[in-house]
């Protein structure tokens, strides 16, 4: 890797948190870098231990994600420039995969046939519905 | 926690009584965003229909599991997210790891440094841990959402990049065009910040080591 991860970052590793190139990079480093593989065990130990980190527990509740009607109206330039400028950060310097999905989501949403969702539902919904039960 | 919306928390319990319209809505509300996080990382369409598929299947298989008090959105993902790391663990792209510190670890190596007691000493219960998380949840969210307020973006992006990415000072001064002394500065008041609220509450301070840092 170009520069070493930061604890923050392998922990984001750990969750698959972290943008897909630094991801894959991560997986290439592991192959033939085995203080890496102590690193990331160590924060697996420290985990199990209880020692919270700030910056998993701001991940993990979301606290800086955008919802769905702000990234639609990010979409639709209709947020301050302040609000827009700040989303664009979080989005591409931070990186949040889950903020990144959705917009890649409502993005599709405008153009992909309403057809090809439907199939794709379709299949998802009969190979889940038999564990559908009521519960007691 | 990230609270469960309104709408999300009566899908579930239509789908908790086993109705199947209600199973489709669900499918068709998170389909798509959970799609395109997989696909990102497959690059491969089939294989990240196949992970969402198996996705669904987890969220119906684990429903009895799950806490309505927290956000369906972020329960599914953390789902998708264990589904897909097994995906690329069978395909051979994602290594498998030792599950705790190798043997001759020396557990110094992995416990906070500095003053405080380490963690592995102390016993809780995961409620208690619960506790602890949710206390520190709303003193970041509180934070967070007073700098949002006077409209400060600029230091919500420094604080978020310092702790959710871990940059250091330097690269987050660089990156904001700010001085190394000002990430500094704002830095030590979002900790401060918190390490007063963490101390309102009564809770031990150990458990939470980066509040006790040198912000430099």
């Amino acid at each position: 890797m170009t520069r070493a991860c930061s604890q923050a970052e392998l922990e984001a590793y750990l969750d698959e948190a972290l943008p897909a190139e630094l991801m894959a990079r991560i997986e290439q480093a592991l192959r033939n870098d085995r203080n890496l593989v102590r690193q990331l065990a160590a924060i697996n130990a420290r985990r199990d231990a209880g020692v919270h980190s700030l910056g998993e527990i701001w991940r993990r509740h979301r606290l800086t994600c955008a919802t769905r009607e702000q990234l639609g109206s990010y979409l639709l330039g209709a947020l301050s420039k302040e609000a827009a400028d700040y989303l664009t950060f979080h989005l591409e310097v931070v990186g949040c995969r889950v903020c990144q999905a959705n917009l890649a989501d409502l993005r599709k949403q405008q153009a992909e046939s309403h057809d090809a969702a439907q199939t794709r539902r379709r299949k998802y919904f009969q190979s889940s519905a038999g564990y559908l039960r009521r519960e007691k | 926690m990230t609270p469960a919306s309104q709408s999300d928390l009566l899908l579930v319990q239509r789908v908790r009584s086993g109705e199947a319209d209600a199973w489709e809505e669900l499918i068709a509300r998170f389909e798509g965003r959970l799609l395109a996080f997989v696909e990102h990382r497959t690059r491969n369409r089939a294989a990240a229909e196949d992970v969402v598929q198996e996705t669904f299947v987890g969220f119906l298989t684990s429903l009895p599991n799950y806490d309505a008090r927290r956000s369906l959105e972020s329960y599914l993902f953390s789902i998708a997210a264990h589904k897909l790391t097994d995906h690329l663990r069978r395909e051979g792209r994602r290594p498998a790891l030792p599950l705790a510190a190798p043997s001759g670890t020396n557990p110094s190596s992995w416990e906070p440094q500095g003053p405080v007691r380490p963690a592995s000493s102390i016993v809780r219960s995961g409620e208690r841990r619960h506790l602890e998380e949710s206390a520190l949840v709303a003193a970041l969210g509180e934070q967070i959402a007073a700098y949002q307020r006077r409209g400060d973006w600029q230091k919500v992006a420094c604080v978020e990049l310092l702790l959710v990415r871990g940059w250091a000072n330097k690269d987050a001064a660089a990156r904001l065009g700010l001085s190394e002394q000002q990430v500094a500065n704002i830095k030590f008041e979002f900790l401060a910040k918190i390490r007063a609220a963490v101390r309102r509450q009564g809770l031990p301070e150990d458990v939470f080591p980066e509040l006790y840092e040198d912000p430099q």
